[in-house]
């Protein structure tokens, strides 16, 4: 168990440490930041580009299209058993009148080109929304597959090629996001194993002594810890500072309205758990660097 | 306090330092160990405090069989000892006051116990007025008794001093070797490694003599002038 003398002791050597080399501290910190910058902003693309996507989702719906022999007895159990999706938010039974008259609605003036046709043409539909959770291609694809199998229904339509390539784009952002962050993190981990490795060895004579009076490794090697994370924390602090610059100053450069993509009111800054996350890997590169550079270069001792 | 059985080091790939040594050195002793540079003197010492591992026979430090201590065990051991060295091993940018307080500090004990108790020990050694003076502008004879002062801050039961004197010259050797006495004196085992004959005849304590690794013989302790 360590002493409250021995407590003091750690603190006071990782506060005279930042003072001494102040820069060196810094210069760490800062190459923690840009590494948590980059992947911050991946995570900031990501977070926004699914926020559109739900907020694109009420728009994103399943048109399922029903066969005209269909009896309306049959049509209200059809209806039932698609309602009970997992996946459904609401579906809406559009009748062949309903259609019809919409569709004249849609040409306007030009809809006498429809005289001397009837209803009939066309076929009464399921206009189907999916829940926020499902409103994926993968998922949207499953309720259509379950769909084409249901007796009763003919075709069913989606927006398939353009969710399709959104999602690929999804994808994309995501494999940047991980792909790039792991290099960097890695390249961090480095320099700061570097940078503790620095400072053992500028600490080598007093880290010797220390080792000969008898004191404990933990002892040692907690100070070195303790600054690793606090350059991790820093670090995070200091990305996450930039990132809410950048957001801000790239919002408010941007019409209220971004015409069909959104409205600017609806891109958002990290979500709570995405700061968490920035700030944890901060805290895990720090410590995770120092404590396999004390790995390293304890042991010869 | 202090018991070897056959005791052997070699270091790689096959420079035997110590073979077969036998050494009892009990609570309260004085000893020296003699011998020619290359003897085996430092790394006799160095097995003690555990800075080396032999290579085979046992080594026994108050009640402990140091091969067989974990990290912490060999912690708690060196807080037992104290340790001077020829080249006093202290840390340039501290003062004198902080080179003695660290090493009570790093022990748990209070900074501020850790400061007075390592003032006043310096006073003892005759350094009260240099106490805030940094190595480099010490003697050396002032640069080892802050060394001796550290070695005795946490109130040792073992006192090893490799080449205490090697930088010093004769009157400050002998002033350091009375300090060594006054410590033995208060019932602290202590073992000094030297090379310097001129020691052994001046202070009349047990002497063990080492030569290519081997124990070649020693003097009993003896009274002054015998």
């Amino acid at each position: 168990m360590m002493k409250w003398a021995q407590i003091a002791f750690i603190v006071r050597r990782v506060l005279k440490s930042f003072r001494e080399v102040f820069w060196t501290h810094l210069l760490t910190s800062g190459t923690m930041a840009v590494t948590l910058f980059i992947f911050g902003g991946f995570l900031l693309i990501q977070e926004n580009l699914q926020g559109l996507l739900k907020g694109w989702g009420s728009r994103i719906q399943i048109f399922a299209y029903l066969e005209t022999s269909v009896p309306a007895a049959d049509t209200e159990s059809l209806l039932a058993r698609v309602n009970s999706y997992p996946e459904i938010e609401r579906s809406r039974f559009v009748s062949q009148k309903e259609a019809w008259d919409g569709f004249k609605r849609s040409l306007g003036s030009q809809s006498g080109v429809l005289e001397g046709l009837s209803a009939e043409i066309l076929p009464a539909s399921l206009e189907i929304t999916l829940k926020t959770a499902y409103r994926s291609h993968g998922a949207l694809a499953e309720v259509v597959k379950r769909l084409r199998a249901e007796k009763g229904i003919g075709e069913v339509e989606y927006p398939e090629e353009w969710m399709e390539k959104f999602g690929l784009v999804l994808l994309g952002v995501q494999w940047a996001q991980w792909v790039l962050g792991g290099f960097l993190f890695a390249a961090t981990l480095l320099i700061i194993g570097n940078t503790v490795k620095l400072a053992i060895l500028a600490r080598k004579d007093e880290i010797e002594i220390m080792q000969l009076v008898g004191a404990r490794r933990l002892l040692i090697k907690a100070p070195f810890v303790l600054e690793g994370m606090v350059q991790g924390l820093l670090g995070a602090g200091l990305a996450v500072l930039c990132l809410w610059q950048l957001f801000v100053s790239l919002t408010s450069q941007l019409p209220a309205s971004l015409g069909i993509l959104a409205e600017r009111a609806q891109l958002q800054f990290l979500a709570p758990d995405s700061l968490l996350l920035l700030v944890g890997l901060g805290w895990v590169m720090g410590t995770l660097g120092s404590l396999l550079s004390l790995r390293r270069f304890l042991k010869r001792w | 306090m202090v018991h070897l059985f056959t005791v052997s080091k070699i270091y790689p790939p096959s420079y035997p330092a110590l073979t077969d040594i036998q050494l009892d050195i009990e609570k309260g002793e004085f000893v020296f160990l003699s011998g020619p540079s290359g003897a085996g003197k430092t790394t006799l010492l160095k097995l003690l405090f555990r800075e080396e591992e032999a290579t085979d026979g046992q080594v026994v430090v108050n009640g402990r069989n140091v091969a067989r201590l974990s990290n912490k065990g060999v912690a708690r051991l060196r807080q037992e000892i104290g340790l001077v060295f020829q080249d006093f091993r202290l840390l340039a940018r501290l003062t004198a006051l902080d080179n003695v307080a660290l090493a009570a500090e790093v022990v748990g004990m209070a900074r501020r116990e850790s400061r007075r108790k390592a003032f006043h020990l310096l006073r003892e050694l005759g350094l009260k007025d240099r106490h805030n003076a940094k190595p480099p502008a010490l003697s050396g004879g002032e640069q080892q008794r802050v060394a001796i002062a550290r070695a005795l801050v946490n109130d040792p039961l073992l006192v090893l001093a490799d080449e205490p004197t090697g930088n010093l010259d004769p009157e400050m050797a002998d002033e350091t070797m009375r300090l060594f006495a006054q410590m033995h004196q208060r019932g602290t085992t202590v073992v000094v490694a030297t090379h310097n004959t001129g020691l052994l005849e001046r202070f009349h304590h047990r002497v063990v003599l080492l030569q290519q690794g081997r124990v070649a013989g020693g003097r009993k302790e003896c009274p002054a002038g015998v």
